[in-house]
């Protein structure tokens, strides 16, 4: 079973890239489950996901980099064995940290036959100032940055031109050893990429 | 006595968490006239500007997300809107005029307390709920808060 993470800031567009990713690959023939986490709170992507017909294991109750991470290492646990995805798609809280999520994995990968995909870090780009500005939220923003393997430049199709030029300055100076792209969910640029990316990549 | 799983314990909250509050509730929702597929999006959309706007207004520095999932007996609807531009996405599958639904909806912000995302979105649902003439009839919630 391989692993990929879809992380990102609040809003930054991660469910939607999950539902056309899952949708995709699952095409090609891949068993696709997802591992979904709402911010502490009544979930709600998990809801969405499942009325889409997509195989979706919910966590709550606290964030899956730090506070629930046993609660996460348990479910996987469960969906490996008895669903036994080809991928599994997890997608953090906004506020999660994607390194943090890793290591709280790497003890269950011998046990599953687990392989590491991409951390795919979704930005977006129609908010960088505020990102790249607001004092705590550098701090964040940064961090989950810094953890990608791929920094997705998202909404490309929403920001002008000089914004996107800022967001991929600003990002490859924050982590100059991740591929960066320009991805818009509405009108598919770059989505190929990312599919490429699940099914190729391996850390 | 089992002992308790490890994997079940709470581990402490990431520092880089700091600033971001949120609020969830879900509840029954109904009325006695019919509510339609295009009424219940208006709903959703008003229901998501009312709680941005009303976060923006009590001093947030930025809308993490707020979103909502509308589920009843054939179909459903999820609404959500981020940042300050107010633009809200609904999407769902439509169905037959209701009369009852579950509503759920969560605020995630940056820079409010926890106490400010609450009173913003439990006195936003109250406004719309009161324009679209709907009765909410029970909730739960669950803080989150760092």
């Amino acid at each position: 079973m391989k692993l990929v993470q879809i992380a990102g800031y609040l809003g930054s567009g991660k469910t939607t890239l999950i539902l056309a990713l899952s949708k995709s690959l699952s095409e090609e023939g891949q068993k696709v489950a997802i591992l979904v986490n709402d911010v502490g709170e009544v979930p709600v992507d998990g809801k969405v996901m499942q009325e889409y017909g997509l195989e979706v294991k919910d966590i709550g109750g606290g964030c899956i980099c730090c506070q629930v991470a046993g609660n996460m290492r348990k479910t996987l646990g469960l969906l490996a064995k008895n669903y036994e995805p080809d991928i599994t798609i997890i997608e953090p809280t906004g506020i999660a940290v994607p390194n943090a999520i890793k290591e709280a994995l790497k003890p269950e990968a011998a046990k599953f036959q687990i392989t590491f995909g991409p951390i795919i870090v979704l930005f977006d780009t129609t908010r960088a100032d505020k990102f790249l500005t607001y004092d705590t939220l550098i701090r964040l923003v940064s961090t989950q940055l810094k953890d990608a393997d791929i920094i997705a430049l998202n909404k490309v199709d929403a920001a002008p031109e000089d914004k996107i030029e800022y967001s991929k300055e600003s990002v490859e100076g924050i982590n100059p050893d991740a591929k960066i792209m320009k991805l818009s969910s509405r009108t598919g640029q770059g989505f190929e990429v990312i599919v490429k990316a699940v099914r190729d990549f391996t850390a | 006595m089992k002992p308790k799983d490890v994997n079940d314990l709470l581990a402490p909250i990431s520092p880089v968490h700091e600033g971001i509050n949120s609020y969830g509730l879900s509840c029954s929702v109904s009325r006695q006239k019919a509510i339609d597929a295009e009424e219940l999006r208006k709903f959703a959309t008003e229901l998501m500007t009312a709680v941005s706007s009303a976060c923006i207004k009590a001093g947030a520095k930025d809308i993490g997300h707020i979103k909502a999932y509308i589920d009843h007996d054939s179909g459903f609807l999820h609404a959500d809107t981020v940042g300050d531009a107010g633009e809200v996405t609904v999407a769902g599958r439509d169905a037959e005029p209701i009369n009852h639904f579950k509503l759920v909806v969560n605020s995630v912000i940056y820079g409010m307390t926890k106490t400010a995302v609450t009173n913003a979105t439990e006195a936003s649902l109250k406004t719309v709920c009161l324009k679209f003439g709907l009765e909410k009839k029970s909730k739960n919630r669950r803080p989150h808060e760092s």
